[in-house]
């Protein structure tokens, strides 16, 4: 570069430089985009981390084998209620989704290599969207193949009827068991992207997202005040309830428990249509479109954000 | 220090600026980064210098976009740096902090980083194989960056930013750790990138190494600028500090009282252990045209002439030690 | 010479010995935590169930002084039997020791929120930014470097245990206004500060041990939290799972005995019958932790002595409501004591002496 320009000539420069970079950057940009998402599925995949994912992951196929075992009297439906819809979806999804959303940004920033990635010619905002992506991705992912898992080691093997392939309700075992990971990959994706949004707003995401999980899904979801409309657990126990049964035998089998309205505070003596209720529409939507606020939010903070490096931050 | 003949790029003639900061300050909370700031980096190599807290890493950061200026404007390639990505194709930067994906091989990292920078698969291999070895890291690209020592991992650093041949290069702190023959391979590095018409900006506190690569300098201290340009200019400017001029000779007492008697002689020392004289003077240029008659008068053949301060080390004990 | 050196002078005296220094770095990890905001908001609300029970003590003693200021109260409290209200004295070490085993079991919360911020920064911020070696290259051996790091632990554990319970003695002392409260009840004291001590042993080198498998504190904090609250859970729902078992074998049972109880289920007496060698809430970690506390300060027998107010036919019911597991407690015990061999085993492996470092 040796050559004496005028301004104008160097405003032409700049001009023809931005139309070749523009043309070159619109079709690399995918190829950037998808580089960065391939990255973020090998940072959740490498080491010993989705191993002790996998464990924990684990835990609900190994406790209904446990059960099968310990106690086998206790009909499959109500094991698959304890294990699939209480202790799936309060203890193991919310902390899963914690632990990689909350990591989206942090990790690279505290590994200090976010420097590798925000001097890319890849927008923060596509930054963080792409990387949230790949979380869904193995969340889902986690979500769907450890609860097929469960599935499995509920129901396998129990030949007699009900449940040969079907339970009481005449509904398809793999099929029940498709829809459930549906909804539970709904679930997982919406505490992905408001977690992914409490990270970029607070340091201390882990503590914030503890009290978060154990307070709000945990104490306050099981009231039966307006309160739990602000709750991920409310609209996916919902949309579990009206497109699945829960009906478990008591002993003797000679009537049969709506254990789910029970434990999930659905009053459905007084409300048999759950007609109070959220209707199915509107809570998928609800979850669907509050993940895509926190997920668009959370770019948009990420784009006006500084990411400093042996700078003092902002008091 | 001997006067050294830095065998440099020569400054080039156009005026078109790399980099352009205008009035630009940072503060973070109450604390000041950088203090209304104006600076044109132009192209060829430039030494970015300061004791630590100058301000040289909130500089880099802002030129590289990972930093919002608080006030004034920061412009690379005649472009607003701040959420500006598409700038970022043409920018490489090798960053400070020993920070990689350590379980990824040498080849893994620079090839995804290839990819991050938006290069078509093909393409990406093959700047990833050539850059690898620009680096000389061939033969250890194969294995994890875990194992590397400290030069192979700097090489791998200076690899990533040059593996989209972006026409700036920042390298902050390029040679920290790096053994002399790592040191001297990045240092060739630097140098050849420059040969080949890329701008490099070098920040650096080690300053012979910055010396050896480069006289443009650019000096911080505390946020501000305090000196820009050759080495020689910002030496001659000061003035509070007279030249130092050693003379080796063998009758160096009588070269005393010679040298004593010209007005821009302000002090003289004896360096016995060295048979030489240390003579302060204000005009160096003067001072070194007497030289030759002086030394043909008899018994004062001068047998060696150098400054110890006409190099950067001075330059900054004098302005940043004030 | 009137010109003394003013550099560097080495020293020439004798080093303390091993005795002490592991003290410098448990004083070091307790001025960093405390620079921790929401600790120490943690740390203060943790003083407030010592405030009640300070309040609770206080108000039996007044109620064994058969004051007229508590008299309204224990109308106001029909749970208060009359035969309790008619010799407090004679129940002063039960209203104690529950007092206690419910204080501590509140405690028991709070210190896992308490290690929970200071424990996963411990050992995974040395890993992390390569301090080992500034550690192992004084001369110092890897048990003053974890008895340091459980001395953090042990310290702020202190602060929210140890010394809220000794305060609220004191002050429950003082306004007995009987000495013999002190003969009655410092081994309750005793057994509370043992305790405490057990909880910082096992969940501190617990935490210790997660803190040293990884660089990353979050995942530590992740996994601490999911040996508490996942632990927890799984001991909840393995309980579940076992009580409707009991319910349908106590069901078939009774249909398959035809008698005066046919069609009659007593599930209760099936559950009673069944928690005595009920092993499932031993995979709960705070379980385990509480079933020892139970023991240690004696809340079994103190139950069993208030049954006694109870009629005859209700107090295997109120014995089943309010005593919690009945399990063996050395059960317990061998968990705590196989989790702590375990934490050990981990340390002794994943942190290396300095010659032996990577």
């Amino acid at each position: 570069m040796t050559s004496v320009s005028s301004q104008a000539s160097i405003d032409q420069t700049s001009r023809e430089n931005d139309a070749v970079a523009h043309r070159a950057t619109r079709g690399s940009l995918v190829a950037a985009l998808w580089t960065l998402y391939v990255l973020t599925l090998r940072q959740h995949l490498h080491g010993k981390r989705w191993m002790v994912m996998g464990l924990l992951f684990l835990l609900p196929a190994g406790l209904a084998v446990l059960m099968r075992v310990t106690s086998p009297d206790v009909p499959a439906p109500a094991l698959e209620f304890f294990l699939v819809w209480i202790f799936i979806p309060q203890a193991l999804l919310p902390l899963v989704a914690l632990l990689y959303a909350s990591g989206i940004i942090q990790d690279e920033q505290e590994e200090q290599t976010i420097t590798y990635l925000l001097v890319r010619p890849i927008p923060k905002w596509a930054l963080y969207l792409v990387k949230l992506l790949a979380t869904f991705t193995t969340t889902v992912i986690l979500t769907a193949i450890f609860t097929g898992l469960t599935f499995a080691a509920i129901y396998f093997g129990e030949n007699a009827p009900p449940y040969g392939g079907q339970n009481l309700a005449g509904e398809s075992i793999p099929l029940r068991s498709l829809k459930t990971i549906a909804i539970q990959a709904l679930a997982v994706i919406s505490y992905c992207s408001l977690f992914g949004l409490m990270s970029l707003v607070t340091k201390r995401i882990l503590v914030v997202g503890i009290l978060y999980i154990a307070v709000v899904e945990g104490v306050l979801a099981n009231f039966p005040f307006g309160i739990r409309l602000v709750t991920v657990i409310y609209y996916s126990r919902l949309v579990a309830y009206r497109t699945l049964t829960f009906m478990v035998p008591t002993p003797g089998g000679g009537t049969m428990q709506d254990v789910a309205a029970e434990a999930w505070q659905l009053d459905v003596r007084a409300d048999p249509g759950l007609l109070e209720h959220p209707q199915f529409g509107m809570c998928i939507k609800v979850l669907l479109t509050s993940s895509a606020v926190c997920a668009i939010v959370a770019a948009w903070i990420c784009s006006r954000r500084e990411f400093h490096f042996k700078t003092p931050e902002k008091d | 220090m001997h006067l050294e003949v830095v065998n440099q790029v020569a400054r080039p003639v156009e005026v078109t600026p790399i980099v352009v900061f205008h009035e630009v300050s940072k503060w973070y909370g109450n604390v000041i980064g950088i203090n209304k700031l104006t600076l044109q980096i132009r192209a060829g190599v430039t030494g970015l210098l300061g004791p630590n807290g100058a301000g040289k890493s909130t500089l880099l950061q802002m030129a590289t976009g990972q930093l919002r200026q608080s006030q004034g404007s920061v412009r690379v390639l005649n472009r607003q740096v701040w959420n500006n990505p598409a700038l970022n194709r043409f920018i490489g930067l090798c960053p400070e902090q020993d920070a990689f994906y350590e379980w990824m091989t040498g080849w893994d990292f620079v090839h995804t980083c290839a990819r991050l920078s938006g290069l078509r698969r093909g393409e990406a291999r093959d700047a990833a194989k050539r850059t690898i070895e620009s680096v000389g890291m061939t033969k250890n690209q194969g294995r994890a960056i875990r194992g590397y020592s400290k030069g192979m991992r700097q090489r791998i650093k200076m690899a990533q930013a040059l593996v989209h041949n972006p026409e700036v290069l920042f390298l902050d702190e390029p040679l920290t750790g790096t053994d002399p023959l790592a040191r001297r391979d990045l240092m060739d590095i630097i140098q050849r990138l420059a040969g080949e018409g890329k701008s490099v900006v070098v920040s650096s506190h080690v300053l012979h190494e910055v010396q050896s690569l480069t006289p443009n300098i650019v000096l911080l201290n505390h946020g501000r600028l305090v000196a820009e340009g050759h080495v020689r200019d910002i030496r001659n400017l000061i003035d509070k500090h007279p030249h130092h001029i050693v003379l080796v000779c063998d009758d160096y007492r009588k070269l005393a009282g010679r040298a004593l008697a010209w007005d821009d002689v302000e002090g003289v020392r004896v360096l016995a252990d060295q048979s030489a004289l240390m003579v302060e003077t204000r005009s160096p240029d003067d001072f070194y045209g007497r030289l030759p008659a002086l030394s043909l008068e008899d018994g004062m053949a001068i047998k060696a002439v150098y400054s110890d301060d006409d190099n950067l080390e001075a330059v900054f004990k004098y302005l940043v030690n004030k | 010479m009137p010109i003394f050196d003013q550099g560097y002078q080495h020293w020439s005296g004798t080093l303390s010995g091993h005795a002490w220094r592991w003290l410098a770095i448990a004083r070091r990890g307790v001025r960093v935590g405390l620079t921790n905001r929401l600790l120490r908001v943690v740390m203060l609300v943790a003083w407030m169930p010592a405030i009640a029970l300070a309040f609770v003590l206080c108000l039996w003693g007044l109620i064994e002084q058969k004051s007229e200021l508590v008299a309204p109260l224990a109308q106001m409290l029909p749970f208060l039997v009359p035969d309790l209200l008619a010799d407090p004295r004679a129940f002063r070490v039960e209203i104690w020791t529950l007092c206690f085993s419910y204080f501590m079991w509140i405690e028991l919360y709070f210190s896992m929120v308490v290690i929970l911020l200071v424990g996963p920064n411990l050992i995974s911020q040395d890993l992390r930014y390569n301090a080992l070696p500034l550690y192992f290259s004084r001369p110092l051996r890897r048990i003053d470097y974890f008895l340091g790091k459980l001395g953090v632990i042990a310290a702020f554990l202190a602060m929210v245990i140890v010394v809220p319970s000794l305060t609220a003695y004191v002050l429950g002392l003082l306004f007995s206004l009987d000495l013999s409260i002190v003969r009655d009840t410092f081994g309750l004291l005793m057994a509370s500060i043992a305790y405490g001590l057990v909880i910082t042993l096992s969940a501190g080198l617990l935490v210790l041990a997660l803190s040293s498998l990884s660089r990353n504190s979050r995942y530590i904090a992740l996994f601490w939290l999911a040996i508490w609250f996942v632990s927890s859970v799984v001991a909840a729902t393995l309980d579940s799972a076992n009580q409707q078992q009991q319910r349908h074998q106590a069901w078939q049972a009774s249909h398959q005995r035809p008698g005066p109880n046919f069609g009659g289920v007593d599930y209760v007496q099936a559950e009673i019958d069944a928690a005595k060698t009920n092993w499932r809430p031993l995979v709960s970690y705070t379980g385990n932790l509480s079933r020892v506390g139970q023991e240690m300060l004696g809340t079994d027998a103190s139950w069993e002595k208030l049954s006694q107010l109870a009629p005859p036919s209700q107090r295997a019911q109120f014995l089943f409501v309010y005593m919690g597991p009945q399990y063996p407690w050395y059960w317990s015990a061998a968990v705590l004591i196989g989790l702590f061999g375990l934490s050990a085993c981990i340390l002794k492996w994943s942190i290396k002496s300095l010659d032996r470092l990577k």
